[in-house]
């Protein structure tokens, strides 16, 4: 089953989403609480609350894709990588061969 | 394909369909920000007692001139980065022709000997047990699979348009013309998609299903169908 906030962003399923949102509520809890707690306005605590909320939501959501996309890159690298690997075992394109094969010809 | 009641994408099985199921998810999430500022300033409005005091607003013109600005850089930086992704090329390992009629799909492979077969939609009648209804067809397009493949796309009557939701692929077949697109699949199966421009009265039920397997059963099949 998935949940939906407003609707239409499905936290479960998206990555990065539940954790943007959770850190998106503390950051507006804290932001707000803290600016109630040091100047006793409530209605400007509200708006820094969210203020607080949407842009702790979104600076998370933009380092953690950050990271996500550089996993992915380095997954495809090593995909291929273990690809070539298998495919060039044991021919002149292996560079494990290659290093042996100039150990050889220095002794 | 698409289960009963799904409302997202199809899982996707090319890079570019990857990326643009990522760009939609980073679309969603500046929508939820949008939607929340909005939903609190709305709570705000109606608590609020009307007044016409306001006669200098700078400050506030400045904020919404500038937050739709960052907020169209956000979306439009990726989006163009996609679209550009899209629109490379790189050297195909296969072209495939795929041309529309009334109501079935016609595929030739032509870097091979003369290698051509029509693609028509299974009736319901005759589908095996465990099959997908109105998806089906009688000879599937096989493709091996992580190779870059280019489909020229083109039609013999009216409009059509060959689309694929899990490639990402969607190209117009327009009488006359030759539209070219090119995909690459990323792991090996069944993709299925349905013609998706109006055509007629058949429209619904000239479906594209595109089979990836490894390169030496793509020989294989190939070498069957051309004999």
């Amino acid at each position: 089953q998935s949940f939906k906030l407003l609707g239409f962003l499905d936290v479960q399923s998206v990555p990065c989403a539940r954790e943007s949102v959770l850190y998106g509520s503390l950051g507006s809890l804290v932001v707000g609480l803290g600016h109630f707690l040091a100047t006793s306005r409530v209605r400007r605590s509200c708006d820094f609350a969210v203020g607080g909320f949407i842009s702790t939501m979104l600076g998370y959501w933009f380092y953690c894709r950050y990271n996500l996309a550089q996993k992915r890159i380095r997954q495809r690298m090593l995909k291929e990588g273990m690809k070539n690997r298998m495919l060039f075992e044991g021919s002149y394109l292996d560079p494990e061969r290659k290093q042996t094969g100039d150990e050889r010809s220095d002794s | 394909m698409a289960n009963h009641s799904q409302f997202g994408f199809q899982d996707a099985s090319s890079p570019i369909m990857e990326e643009l199921v990522e760009f939609h998810d980073h679309a969603l999430m500046v929508a939820l920000a949008i939607c929340s500022l909005v939903l609190y300033l709305l709570a705000l409005m109606l608590m609020e007692k009307l007044s016409s005091n306001t006669v200098d607003a700078q400050e506030v013109e400045l904020v919404w001139t500038i937050l739709p600005a960052i907020v169209l850089i956000m979306l439009a930086l990726p989006s163009l980065q996609i679209l550009y992704m899209m629109d490379e090329i790189d050297e195909p390992d296969l072209t495939l022709k795929a041309i529309g009629h009334q109501w079935y799909w016609t595929y030739e492979y032509t870097d091979f000997e003369d290698l051509s077969f029509d693609s028509y939609m299974l009736p319901t009648s005759e589908l095996p047990l465990g099959h997908f209804r109105l998806l089906e067809v009688d000879h599937r397009v096989v493709i091996p699979m992580e190779s870059p493949i280019r489909v020229i796309v083109t039609a013999d009557d009216v409009l059509h348009s060959w689309a694929v939701p899990s490639l990402g692929v969607k190209t117009d077949a327009i009488p006359g013309r030759l539209n070219q697109t090119s995909f690459i699949t990323t792991r090996p199966g069944i993709f299925y998609g349905q013609c998706s421009e109006i055509c007629g009265a058949n429209h619904s039920f000239m479906p594209i299903v595109v089979e990836s397997t490894p390169l030496n059963h793509f020989e294989n099949w190939s070498s069957l169908l051309s004999s």
